[in-house]
């Protein structure tokens, strides 16, 4: 069963998320080098990393009368909803906070990005960012409510919204396979809310790179970790909420942990490839049609099976 | 070596490059996009972004004050390389990158203000000198440059008293089409951006997330296509053969395509043809082309979600009346945008069977990409009439996949500059 760890496991959370980050990154550069021709090495698989001192010794960028406390605080708040979200998720059977909410927490910290994009769009004063920072905004309205529906499905099936009873209520057969529905929503969510692969739309190249178009040296490293940090959190988390958690036979819990989230992270980072930018625009009208009333009717399905009971 | 160094090093093992291409410029821009592609470097978006500012073609005197803006706007530590030789591209953008280690060099870059170094630039440094050239502050100087850009800051004494935010003046405003009254935003794109014509300028007047108007520019046009240069070899006797033909019609077809999947933000789609079209043009044998571009080309066709998210973009109608400029054998335009991408994939396909043809190239069966060179026309420029058309009223997320889409090249219009308004 899922225990809660001493307090200062918390301050694991950042370095565990960490090391998943990178192992995303180097298969994400490895990918890119096969489409681009290249022959494949550690090297390579590393390049990513060089953004870390190439951006730590760049100049930081101003703008013309910019919002800097704004601007600041909004890209400040990427990452730190990243970590902060990740807080709650079970590592094979220990978890830094064993919270009686987690799904909501989890929820709560994925939706500062809202505002914490939003302030970064509007912070340079400069009209590409703006809108950037507007269609997170607009990719929000369609994500959220499917998002929220998926995770509802899987606290309804668990009769809790404490991520351990979650984890607890799928030692016979794993949320994914019974909601399949909830578990699709939520992983294109994830990419959703870390801004990433299809749905970069708030960082578009139509944009000029929008959100992040004025950008450079510590202010560019800060988002552009954060939006990793944000992926891999919600890799790690579709672990315990649909995959059993570090439920399984032979190996150890935590291994269990590490398989489950690099395979859903390896899913993650291939597919992220396989599509264009999905312009939100045209996604919102799809989210509403077809996603919520699909996460609608899928929440059905645990409420009725907890009722039978 | 201390941290900085260190810093340094690491950071140019992966520089990112902003081309900049001049008109006339396009074989230089090829061998950059194909040298950085083979190095794993990223291309830069934006100067915010960039490390390394490639100055592909001959410096137009317009564009001048573009590139002292667009470094002014780059973070150091950078560098700047330029050329006019495909050959030399490998070498400068060694150069280059070391340039982004040297220390001296980047601490004097990073001395001044972001707002400075272009006076250092003018100063008898001729343009786009290498990565060798040495940039020394001159404390003078520099402090005249700031009593300058400290007037240019001041409070606007024109604006009838009223206290601008940093001088800059309120957005005007006008009626939008269902007749209310808002602000208008001016934002032009171009002409130094990846995946864009070069020396095409946009200037957009925005209400909301809608393209009120739409206004043209182009800037150094004319300077003579890389696409149609076979054609005009064999116009002037040269002995040609429809392999060279064909291949490059292939590379004008794959470099529309890369730049608009990339816009379309399908980089994977755009890498892969950016790696064809290198092949093509750089004389890979036929049959190992072909498995590449069928599969491509099927790909990109058959993509439903590309045709979902471009669907009804730009949408030409086949009874519009089409300027007198567009001779019947321009390349098509009618369709939306689905339409545009799907026969550059078709034409793709057709030309597979030609690519090692060693005929004598006939231009009367295989026509050059963009422009028919028997007939005085330019279809490119009659485009360029066509463009403001397309993009008046549509949403600003859809005006570069639809410039994109009809991927304009400039340098076959005639030199003469001209501007032509939307409606």
């Amino acid at each position: 069963m899922v225990a809660s760890a001493p307090l200062w496991s918390a301050l694991l959370v950042p370095v565990v998320l960490l090391g998943f980050t990178v192992a995303a990154l180097a298969v994400d550069a490895m990918l890119a080098a096969r489409v681009a021709g290249r022959r494949m090495s550690v090297a390579v698989a590393l390049g990513p990393l060089a953004e870390v001192p190439r951006l730590l010794v760049g100049q930081r960028r101003t703008t013309r009368a910019p919002d800097a406390l704004l601007w600041r605080l909004g890209l400040l708040t990427v990452p730190v909803a990243g970590v902060l979200a990740a807080v709650v998720i079970p590592f094979g059977h220990v978890t830094a906070s064993r919270m009686d909410v987690g799904v909501v927490w989890f929820n709560a910290m994925e939706v500062l990005t809202w505002a914490g994009l939003w302030m970064a769009g509007w912070g340079p004063n400069s009209a590409l960012s703006m809108v950037g920072g507007y269609r997170f905004v607009a990719q929000g309205l369609a994500y959220e409510l499917p998002l929220m529906f998926a995770l509802i499905a899987t606290a309804t099936g668990a009769q809790s919204l404490s991520v351990a009873d979650i984890v607890a209520a799928q030692t016979q057969l794993w949320f994914a396979a019974w909601m399949p529905v909830a578990f699709v929503v939520y992983l294109a969510s994830v990419y959703a809310f870390s801004f990433l692969g299809p749905f970069d739309y708030p960082a578009g190249r139509d944009l000029a790179g929008g959100v992040l178009g004025e950008l450079s040296g510590i202010d560019r490293l800060v988002v552009r970790a954060g939006q990793w940090l944000l992926l891999t959190a919600g890799a790690a988390m579709s672990v315990p909420l649909f995959l059993g958690g570090g439920n399984g036979p032979l190996l150890p819990a935590w291994l269990w942990s590490t398989v489950k989230t690099l395979a859903v992270l390896g899913v993650l980072v291939w597919g992220r490839r396989r599509l264009p930018t999905i312009r939100a625009d045209r996604y919102v009208e799809a989210a509403w049609v077809v996603l919520i009333p699909l996460t609608i009717a899928q929440v059905f399905v645990p409420a009725l099976v907890v009722l039978r009971r | 070596m201390d941290l900085t160094e260190v810093l340094l090093r690491g950071g140019a093992s992966r520089p990112h490059v902003l081309i900049a291409t001049m008109p006339g410029g396009t074989a230089v821009r090829l061998a950059v996009e194909e040298g950085v592609r083979r190095r794993g470097w990223p291309v830069a978006m934006t100067p915010a972004d960039a490390d390394v500012l490639f100055v592909a073609g001959r410096v137009t005197v317009d564009f001048d004050e573009l590139l002292e803006e667009v470094w002014r706007g780059m973070p150091a530590p950078r560098d700047r390389v330029h050329t006019v030789d495909p050959d030399e591209v490998s070498g400068l953008l060694g150069i280059a990158r070391s340039g982004l280690m040297d220390r001296t060099r980047q601490q004097s870059l990073a001395a001044l203000s972001m707002g400075d170094t272009d006076r250092l630039q003018r100063q008898g440094k001729p343009h786009g000198a290498t990565a060798s050239e040495e940039t020394k502050p001159d404390p003078a100087d520099l402090d005249h440059a700031s009593d300058e850009s400290s007037d240019h800051d001041g409070h606007g004494h024109d604006m009838g008293g009223m206290e601008m935010p940093a001088g800059l003046p309120m957005a005007d405003r006008a009626e939008d089409r269902d007749g209310l009254k808002l602000d208008q935003l001016h934002v032009p794109f171009g002409p130094i951006m990846p995946d864009w014509p070069t020396g095409l300028v946009v200037h957009l007047t925005l209400q909301g997330d809608v393209i009120q108007d739409s206004h043209i520019e182009a800037i150094g046009a004319g300077a003579g296509s890389f696409w149609t240069e076979p054609w005009q070899r064999s116009a002037v006797g040269e002995r040609v053969s429809t392999a060279e033909g064909a291949r490059r019609r292939a590379g004008a077809r794959l470099d529309s395509l890369g730049r608009f999947l990339a816009v379309a933000g399908w980089d994977d789609a755009a890498t892969m043809a950016r790696r064809l079209r290198d092949d093509a043009l750089g004389g890979t044998q036929g049959p190992q082309l072909k498995a590449g571009l069928e599969r491509l080309s099927r790909r990109v066709a058959r993509s439903r979600t590309l045709g979902l998210l471009t669907r009804g973009l730009g949408e030409m109608t086949a009874d519009e009346p089409i300027p007198a400029s567009v001779s019947s054998r321009a390349p098509r335009l009618e369709g939306d945008v689905v339409h545009r991408y799907r026969r550059w994939c078709t034409d793709l396909t057709d030309m597979v069977a030609r690519l090692d043809d060693g005929s004598p190239l006939d231009a009367a069966t295989l026509e050059p990409p963009r422009n028919p060179l028997d007939v005085g026309d330019e279809p490119s420029a009659s485009l360029f009439d066509v463009l403001p058309r397309l993009l008046d009223g549509a949403e600003l997320g859809s005006a570069r996949l639809i410039v994109a889409s009809v991927d304009p090249d400039l340098d076959q219009r005639p030199a003469r500059i001209q501007a032509s308004h939307g409606r």
